[in-house]
């Protein structure tokens, strides 16, 4: 298209608001599959990032880093309390007779908890609760991050063991969109399964709309019994739902993106055939046809590089719109668990992950993707009516 | 006497179009016998063409002229009769695709016969390029002096067609054909669709080519002026059958068949206004279902029960004019 025909076309695209709204979502749409990476806060498959503490978090929780805890031995005999090897986490201190301060050396972050292990029956932790059967001690939050420990007696000879544990600590990243069952942002989760989503769609439309035009192309110019057959088989593709198709397909084959391609392109080759097939018919009648015919063109060059360039527009619209049904269907297909593998979940399989905690109240797994799923086609399509109502003239009011 | 080459004939061709049926529909046809409604748009027309010569097709709209061109061009094929070029069977000729672009077309509609989506050097360079009569790195400067030879300008060829009037896209048009070095050129009706002022540009564009290059042509119009200005010889056809083929004073002096006369006789004398057919009496018969024995009789003033029944053949009259007039 040149450049006046091509201003002509964007002031009639963008008569219609809708219309350039849903180019905006659609764009922006398409820059997060692209840039996914470089957008998506962390990345959602790096297994070692996730911890069993982050999931289920709703939107807006923070991220935690968990308590540690410092361990170490010591040594009660004959009235002494001394480290085992060379210790010096922790410090011991003589407060009288019998007494020790066992404490953190390095008191700067308040303990959660400081537990002491092993000691004599007699023993009397100051502020401690005692574990009801083991010999435990327990000092929540300690002063200073120590434990006051005395005797009444000469205590016997034990091995103590002192258990420091720190709180969990705010990262200061925030779960926006919440956090699945694996801990996993469901933001970044979400960036990338557009990203997959829109891949795998374009992928497996594209894939169709060069089949589907080819053999259109082809029944056009070869007519009779090969048109015959290919109409058919176009006629045989559209009686079955896509859905049905598509389950048959990965039923036998399994899963996989490329399963899921096939899928697609079993489902929509025929609209590509059937259009092509007769808009290849309607420019054959056209005069500049019949000029290459007698410029004596090969029949490939003459539908090639002037039927098909002709009907390519229209051709284009119907790839728009069939972007969002192929993403519509992975996405059926991976929510009903055949589509894409665990490792790639796209949309439909962050759905599906939500699904089974949606009655606890932990709509937010399938909610996010949900919204974005629907957004995103309910986008593409209305651009695709947009394009195809000015690509048809007849829609001209 | 000179001993003059032919450069085309046509013997007795035919052309009949079927409506597309589609399997089912050929089946039940088949099971309750029905004969599908068939058009006979060109029914055994006979035809010659000498070298450097032009020879004018004539006739209302639907009685096949386009039918006969493309079939002449080997756009189409034949439903029957056979085609010559030099003496060289068609279908022969034909298959050595060089050879037969010798004989080229011009287009009766400037704007759908060019490719919208192809520069104006793409369209008048691709069938030179194909065929290895210029090489690619040459074909724009073959377009820019196809187009000069047109008389459009050489800088013409970035263009897209829809940037240019309905002439000069008929110059284009002409300048595709030229620049496959054709040596039979047949314009259908290539002016037609143009304004008066227009269409004698092309025409005389035409007559200087016709000149410079000894071209043999085939023009058809329904503009009996145009063809009584540009031809040797003039065919007139009705209803795909030609009724009546003369050298050019011969027809117009002399006009033996019915249907010659009243064309002629609707041709205004005063060459202002646009000259075509006056509406001549009578309905054109459908080509669908056409009149018996001579197509002509339902408006014909001679008519007799005879022409009713039997087909006029083409019958001499006098030397070199032919007609199909049973009471002429
Ligand atoms: N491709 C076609 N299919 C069916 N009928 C056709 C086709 N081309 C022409 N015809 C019919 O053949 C007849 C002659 O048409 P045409 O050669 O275009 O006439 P003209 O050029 O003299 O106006 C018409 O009745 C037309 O309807
Ligand atoms: S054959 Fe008969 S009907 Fe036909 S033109 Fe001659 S007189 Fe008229
Ligand atoms: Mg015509």
């Amino acid at each position: 298209m040149n450049r006046a025909a091509f201003a002509e076309f964007a002031g009639r695209f963008s008569e219609s608001w809708v219309a350039v709204a849903s180019l905006v979502v659609t764009v922006l749409f398409l820059a997060c599959a692209l840039f996914a990476p470089w957008l998506s806060p962390t990345n959602p498959y790096d297994l070692a990032r996730l911890q069993l503490i982050d999931a289920l978090k709703p939107m807006g929780s923070p991220q935690v880093k968990p308590g540690e805890e410092i361990r170490a031995n010591f040594a009660l005999t004959q009235g002494q309390l001394i480290p085992e090897a060379n210790d010096t986490d922790f410090e011991v201190e003589a407060c009288g007779a019998n007494c020790f301060i066992v404490g953190l050396a390095d008191s700067s972050a308040q303990l959660m908890s400081l537990q002491l292990r092993g000691l004599p029956r007699d023993a009397i932790v100051d502020g401690a609760s005692k574990h009801p059967i083991q010999p435990w001690w327990t000092l929540n939050a300690p002063e200073n991050n120590q434990a006051r420990v005395r005797f009444e007696n000469l205590p016997a000879d034990a091995r103590v063991e002192a258990i420091a544990r720190t709180d969990n600590q705010p990262t200061g990243f925030i779960f926006q969109l919440g956090s699945d069952a694996f801990g996993r942002d469901m933001l970044s989760a979400i960036l990338y399964g557009i990203r997959i989503s829109v891949f795998v769609g374009v992928a497996a439309a594209g894939s169709a709309m060069l089949f589907g035009t080819g053999l259109g192309l082809l029944a056009a110019w070869r007519g009779g019994a090969i048109d015959a057959m290919i109409m058919r088989a176009v006629d045989f593709t559209l009686s079955f739902p896509a859905i049905l198709v598509g389950l048959a397909i990965l039923a036998i084959l399994g899963s996989g993106v490329e399963k899921v391609i096939l899928a697609v392109v079993l489902v929509q080759w025929c609209y590509y055939a059937r259009t092509a097939r007769s808009l290849a018919l309607s420019e054959l009648n056209k005069e500049y046809i019949e000029a290459a015919r007698g410029m004596r063109l090969p029949a490939w060059r003459i539908m090639l590089r002037h039927v098909l360039p002709n009907c390519l527009p229209q051709i284009i619209v119907l790839f728009t719109l069939n972007i969002a049904s192929a993403i519509s269907l992975e996405s059926s297909l991976s929510f009903l668990g055949v589509g894409l593998p665990l490792t790639q979940p796209s949309l439909g399989m962050l759905i599906a992950n939500g699904y089974e905690y949606i009655f606890s109240q932990k709509y937010w797994i399938s909610f996010g993707p949900g919204i974005v799923l629907l957004i995103m086609i309910v986008a593409m399509n209305l651009l695709g009516d947009r394009l195809r109502d000015l690509n048809n003239p007849r829609f001209e009011s | 006497m000179q001993v003059v080459q032919t450069v085309f004939q046509a013997d007795e061709v035919s052309r009949v179009f079927e409506p597309a049926r589609g399997t089912i529909e050929k089946l039940t046809d088949r099971l309750t016998g029905k004969r599908p409604a068939i058009v006979q748009a060109v029914d055994r027309v006979s035809l010659s063409l000498a070298q450097g010569e032009t020879l004018g097709i004539v006739g209302e709209s639907g009685c096949g002229k386009s039918t006969l061109a493309r079939m002449i061009t080997g756009i189409l094929p034949v439903s029957g009769g056979t085609r010559r070029f030099r003496g060289e069977d068609y279908e022969s000729f034909l298959a050595r695709r060089r050879d037969a672009l010798k004989v080229q077309m011009v287009f009766q509609d400037p704007m759908s016969s060019l490719n919208g989506r192809l520069k104006v050097g793409e369209i008048i360079g691709e069938g030179a390029v194909v065929h290895g009569i210029v090489p690619r790195s040459r074909m724009r400067e073959h377009a820019a002096k196809m187009l000069e030879r047109v008389g459009l300008a050489a800088d013409s060829i970035d263009r897209y067609p829809h940037q240019f009037s309905g002439g000069q896209r008929q110059r284009i048009g002409i300048a595709r054909a030229l620049a496959v070095e054709p040596e039979l050129l047949v314009c259908d009706e290539a002016v037609a669709a143009l304004d008066v002022s227009v269409q004698a540009q092309i025409i005389n564009l035409l007559m200087d080519i016709r000149q410079e290059s000894g071209l043999s042509m085939i023009f058809i119009s329904h503009d009996l002026g145009l063809i009584r200005h540009l031809c040797d010889r003039v065919a007139v056809m009705y209803l795909g059958r030609v009724v009546e083929l003369a050298k050019t004073s011969e027809l117009f002096g002399n006009p033996v068949h019915p249907y010659t006369q009243m064309l002629l006789a609707g041709m205004p004398r005063i060459s202002t206004e646009r000259r075509t057919f006056m509406p001549i009496k009578g309905e054109i018969p459908s080509p669908l279902n056409p009149p018996s024995g001579c197509h002509f009789h339902p408006r014909c003033d001679r008519a007799t029960d005879h022409c009713r029944i039997s087909r006029p053949d083409l019958r001499e009259k006098g030397p070199s004019h032919l007609h199909a007039c049973l009471n002429a």
